[in-house]
């Protein structure tokens, strides 16, 4: 049996004691927050592959640090990592200044999950599905990692690599999440094969700002149609400077198919997700402009 | 190695020794021997598994024992009040919604959970709020039509959260 180690430090300080004192030759360390993908994950493993040869797993357990709270200060919402993704969605600041988040969120698992997962698990996931990455993205947030000697800021559209990858380093973690407030309108789009409890087949992000009717400020995210969420440069150079017609956005839409490599797996096939891409950019566009329909 | 985890299971204090990858789900059924959670899929799908911790209904099979530590869970085997059963648990039988009955447990928690927050859903959050609940019979309309009348007052007044974790 492989063997596993459970440690839930109480402070920073603790934590990175703990990370001194692994054995980082030997034991692999898995930071848990929520463990709504870890713990199934972990099941499976225990129940399905033989686990003789593996190195042991720590177990580090973020839920005590006290990274749950959400903070608005100079026009900046701060939201901590450990925060339950339904606590987000009920917060007051974050109904009333980023309706966008509580859209998103919404549309995440279901109930029960979202009792016990976190956003910054969810992040760290680096799911290509991910459903709060794009909103992310779109919104300009900032990542804060935090290791032992210092701490940095991660742009969000920057951070993800790969499926499960990030620029987060081995002893670096994830604190709080911090978005900027602007006056622009940002949305959220999902398909999924159901309502609940599913993962996004195609998802969408736009954040628009608009003068004199002109489209000043774009961004476009796009999920599950890659290695990573995608940020959709190409839409949002099509956009810029325009005014926002619906017929300037079904053109701008279907330059997601030059940005976006999806394919065939078992939620949806590469033809569905290059049919169905543009639909879902052009309705978050849509709503974050503020046009009706659809 | 294992360690001991403290729990206030159905408003009882107790003690239960959890591996560092035991669930939820496997210290409440295989050390302290309460069936009513179900071992459905194992994996955060199916919701039979269902209990309350801390107030809020969660997936047991989903939370690592360890981080439970000090928390409140609730059972189905801690809802009724002596005999009586709790108003959720009467609507399901005169509404017929268990058939074979393997989900119903979880269902009862996440609908005890989602009433104590949310007393006077509309149907299509009824419908949200177990949507995380699978029952293979295919039996939904009923429990929707069980949680509807228990919302409309048929099985009288519904216990506040301190009530059912008493």
């Amino acid at each position: 049996m492989r063997k596993y180690k459970f440690e839930a430090p109480q402070s920073f300080e603790e934590l990175f004691e703990i990370m001194h004192r692994a054995n980082f030759e030997k034991d692999e360390i898995k930071f848990v927050a929520g463990g709504t993908d870890f713990v199934p994950r972990l099941n499976f493993e225990l129940n399905m592959i033989p686990s003789e040869q593996k190195q042991p797993l720590q177990i580090m357990y973020l839920g005590c640090l006290g990274i749950d709270s959400i903070i608005e200060k100079d026009g900046i919402i701060s939201i901590g990592a450990c925060c339950k993704l339904n606590d987000i969605m009920k917060n007051p600041v974050i109904c009333e200044k980023l309706p966008v988040l509580v859209e998103t969120i919404s549309q995440m698992a279901g109930l029960t999950i979202r009792n016990t997962g976190t956003i910054g698990g969810n992040i760290m996931n680096a799911s290509p599905a991910n459903d709060s990455i794009p909103t992310f993205i779109v919104l300009d947030a900032n990542f804060i990692l935090k290791s032992e000697k210092k701490e940095r800021t991660v742009k969000a559209s920057e951070f993800f690599t790969g499926p499960g990858k990030t620029v987060a380093k081995p002893d670096e973690v994830l604190t709080r999440i911090e978005i900027n407030l602007k006056k622009g309108h940002a949305s959220f789009k999902k398909l999924g094969r159901r309502q609940a409890e599913t993962l996004s087949v195609v998802n969408a992000a736009a954040y628009v700002e608009q003068e004199n009717s002109v489209c000043k400020t774009v961004r476009v995210a796009v999920g599950s149609v890659g290695p990573t969420v995608i940020r959709c440069e190409r839409v949002e150079v099509a956009l810029r400077g325009k005014k926002l017609t619906e017929d300037v956005i079904k053109t701008a839409s279907l330059k997601v198919l030059n940005e976006i490599n999806p394919i065939d797996d078992l939620r949806a096939s590469a033809w569905y997700r290059n049919k169905t891409a543009p639909v879902m950019v052009s309705r978050a566009i849509k709503a974050a402009a503020g046009i009706r329909g659809e | 190695m294992s360690e001991i985890l403290n729990l206030y299971v159905n408003g009882t204090k107790m003690q239960a020794i959890a591996k560092p990858e035991s669930t939820l789900l496997e210290v409440l059924r295989d050390e302290l021997h309460l069936v009513s959670p179900k071992c459905g899929c194992n994996h955060g799908d199916c919701g039979a598994c269902t209990v309350i911790l801390d107030g809020k209904a969660v997936k047991s099979c989903t939370v690592l024992a360890l981080t439970a530590e000090g928390k409140k869970v609730v059972t189905v085997e801690g809802l009724s009040n002596g005999s009586e059963l709790h108003p959720v648990q009467q609507a399901f039988i005169k509404y017929g919604a268990p058939q074979c009955g393997y989900c119903t447990p979880g269902m009862v928690m996440a609908t005890v959970a989602f009433l104590l927050d949310n007393p006077t859903p509309k149907e299509e959050e009824i419908k949200d709020a177990l949507s995380g609940n699978l029952c293979r019979c295919g039996g939904y309309k009923e429990y929707v039509k069980a949680v509807s009348a228990v919302v409309s007052g048929e099985f009288g007044r519904l216990p506040e959260g301190s009530e059912i974790n008493a």
